[in-house]
């Protein structure tokens, strides 16, 4: 009699759980929604610049500091990301036109083109890090389900790369918070699916931007932990956010030059 | 004759002198002589270490970019390339095609930055004959068997497999049979990783086995996603490996006639080019890349001219204080013989035949010395070169290029030697003798009385 009782309420479990599980899941164009609101909530139709401090500790290497000023232009997708500190890396800095990221170092006075994928500063950070967030045109995502982060409740996507979106990690796993819609922690995943490196984002912020009349938000702190070379870790601090229109000639070699000189 | 004859006799009169003298011949030759067999045995190390680590006498490299900034060291359509080199080269021995990769060796204690060899073992078995397992000491600290040889290159047969070099085992802490992993970026520039065994740890062979490592073509195909005939470079061996160049034109020639986008030839390793030639042109799409061993090796030149020319510097500095020994000593010669070469002038010996008799004696000291010190070098050089010295420290490992100590004479360095040395103590000895020649009878009686 017992086992026939319990016969009957595992297949009620069975039958009811997938209706149950399928009403909580989000469709695909829910998924997409919410990584657009992702991605709008940190985009601004103007212009950008920050001070960023960067920090990086590699295993059997001394920690190593820089602070970096970015620009950026979304509108016509440029980027320049000038260091500032400490002396010896002052004037060096990376722009980007037309899908092109040119480096600049000023003790040799010359300009070489650098992959897309280039580790800012030698840290565990790239391009990608501080571009505006295009997560819902570079990747399709699969709901895994709502999970607890600490004491918040996330929903938990999984992303894939899209075919031919220019991207450094093709596998993304995704904790949104529920309340906020901020991202709290991403890992980024080899094609081969290993986990390569953890990012957390304790602390975001928002600015008012007068050409998006919104809100935009940015993260406060990044930090990413190496998931595979264990020890090395990037601090990522960004401050003096401001979005009002830049010089128009910032985005050239002639600027980034002059700042050295 | 006679004057060869009265030199000679000058000669074993004044043993002490010749002694002396010939001493110092002899032993500035001889170091000479092993110093270029020294350099002779980098050059050596060299043409193997290259022509098995990173590259055959001959090579069809190519760059691949999608946009101006992104360039992928590969070639496509590799089976028909080699048919090509085949058809181009009828002196080729060998022609096998490589993957090339640079990437991260990750193990649970460190990381090495390396370029990973896509290679088919039973392919390239005799061009990595110069490859041999090291022994555990030699990467593992506190071995408890220091001597003890483990894994294979045949392992290479079975997929996730990884061979390395001594110095990168010692950098990762890892012994044969340890799991690493192996990160890269796929063309696309999409992160990828994967997991192998270590199956052998070879010996170092200075500084080209710093960044190489050897894996299965697969390992490479499915960390860059490669589609198939895609590979890194043609690599080809030839019968003569001094007609690598000549070939190398031969094989431009033909490439260009069948309609193959080339790069200019340019005399730098292939991840020079790919690193900072290739991002700064504005082209896109596939152009190939042929060089030779020495193109690819050219970063290591350096290191013989380096030895070359300290070899030339110490030996310079040898023939300063041979040139001042031997003038000064031929300076008193002359004045301790002024009146033999007054007699001699007397008896109607021409001014001429006295330069040339001592002359004659500088030349001949310098044929016995130097002669003496050139085989002796050269003899020197072959027992150490057979005693097969091993070399503890890394810096002399990286700029020998080789673990052991390698010296190869050649008949033309021992030859050359002995001709510099014997021109060196003839010309120290001209001044006297044009000095000796200058001499009246009249004077040298004077002298005399």
């Amino acid at each position: 009699m017992k086992a026939s009782t319990s016969f009957v309420v595992a297949a009620f479990v069975a039958a009811v759980a997938p209706s149950a599980h399928a009403l909580a899941v989000p469709s695909e164009a829910e998924l997409v929604q919410m990584l657009t609101v992702v991605d709008d909530r940190q985009q601004n139709t103007g212009d950008y610049r920050s001070t960023a401090y960067l920090e990086q500790k590699e295993r059997g290497k001394e920690d190593t500091a820089f602070e970096v000023a970015f620009y950026r232009r979304d509108a016509d997708d440029k980027l320049m990301i000038l260091f500032t500190k400490p002396k010896t890396e002052a004037g060096k800095g990376y722009l980007r036109l037309d899908k092109n990221l040119f480096f600049y170092d000023p003790t040799v006075g010359k300009w070489e083109r650098r992959t897309e994928r280039e580790r800012i500063g030698g840290t565990n950070s790239n391009r990608q890090d501080f571009d505006e967030s295009r997560l819902a045109v570079e990747y399709t995502p699969k709901y895994v389900g709502e999970e607890k982060l600490g004491k918040l409740d996330t929903h938990h996507l999984s992303l894939t790369a899209k075919e031919g979106a220019d991207v450094a990690y093709p596998l993304v796993d995704l904790w949104i918070d529920k309340a906020s819609g901020n991202i709290l922690k991403r890992e980024d995943k080899a094609l081969s699916a290993k986990l390569l490196r953890t990012t957390y984002y304790p602390k975001w912020n928002k600015v008012y931007s007068e050409s998006k009349k919104a809100d935009v938000f940015f993260p406060a702190e990044i930090r990413i932990f190496d998931e595979v070379e264990k020890g090395n870790s990037s601090l990522i601090v960004i401050r003096d956010v401001d979005l009002k229109p830049l010089d128009a000639n910032l985005f050239t070699k002639a600027w980034l030059e002059s700042k050295s000189r | 004759m006679i004057t060869l004859r009265i030199a000679l006799n000058n000669l074993l009169a004044s043993r002490r002198r010749t002694i002396f003298l010939g001493a110092a011949l002899f032993l500035v030759t001889m170091f000479f002589v092993m110093m270029l067999a020294l350099t002779g045995g980098v050059l050596d190390n060299l043409i193997r270490a290259s022509t098995s680590i990173s590259s055959g006498h001959l090579n069809i490299g190519g760059y691949y970019k999608s946009t101006p900034s992104d360039s992928q060291t590969i070639i496509l359509n590799t089976s028909q390339l080699k048919q090509e080199a085949k058809e181009a080269l009828p002196d080729a021995v060998r022609i096998v095609d490589r993957l090339r990769g640079w990437g991260k060796i990750i193990s649970d204690q460190g990381t090495v930055q390396t370029g990973l060899n896509g290679i088919a073992i039973d392919e390239e078995r005799e061009a990595l004959a110069l490859l041999e397992l090291a022994p555990a000491k030699e990467y593992l600290e506190n071995a408890p068997d220091p001597e003890r040889i483990k894994g294979s290159l045949d392992e290479l047969k079975k997929p996730g497999t990884i061979v390395i070099f001594a110095s990168a085992a010692k950098r990762l802490k890892v012994d044969v049979g340890d799991a690493v992993t192996l990160r890269t970026e796929t063309l696309k520039g999409q992160s990828n990783t994967a997991e192998a065994t270590v199956a052998a740890v070879v010996r170092d062979l200075g500084l080209l086995s710093s960044w190489a490592s050897f894996v299965p073509k697969q390992t490479v195909v499915e960390l860059y996603q490669l589609k198939p005939d895609v590979s890194g470079a043609v690599q080809i061996w030839l019968k003569d490996i001094d007609r690598s160049e000549e070939a190398m034109n031969e094989l431009r020639a033909h490439l260009d006639k069948k309609g193959y986008a080339q790069i200019e030839h340019d005399g730098q390793p292939f991840f020079i080019k790919l690193l900072q030639t290739v991002p700064n042109e504005d082209w896109t799409g596939a152009k190939l890349d042929v060089t030779t061993w020495e193109d690819e090796a050219s970063f290591l030149t350096q290191i013989i001219t380096g030895l070359r020319a300290v070899s030339f510097f110490l030996v310079l500095l040898l023939a300063v204080v041979i040139v001042i020994g031997i003038t000064n000593t031929m300076t008193i010669a002359v004045r301790e013989r002024t009146r033999e070469i007054g007699t001699l002038r007397a008896i109607g010996m021409q001014r001429w035949r006295v330069l040339a008799l001592f002359m004659i004696e500088a030349t001949l000291l310098g044929i016995f010395a130097a002669g003496a010190g050139g085989v002796v070098g050269a003899l020197a050089s072959l027992l150490l070169d057979a005693a097969g010295i091993q070399l503890d420290i890394d810096a002399i490992r990286v700029v020998l290029l080789s673990d052991k100590l390698h010296l190869v004479p050649r008949l033309v360095d021992v030859v050359a030697a002995v001709l510099t040395l014997t021109a060196v103590s003839a010309l120290a000895a001209f001044l006297p003798s044009l000095r000796a020649a200058r001499i009246t009878p009249v004077t040298a009686m004077q002298s005399a009385e």
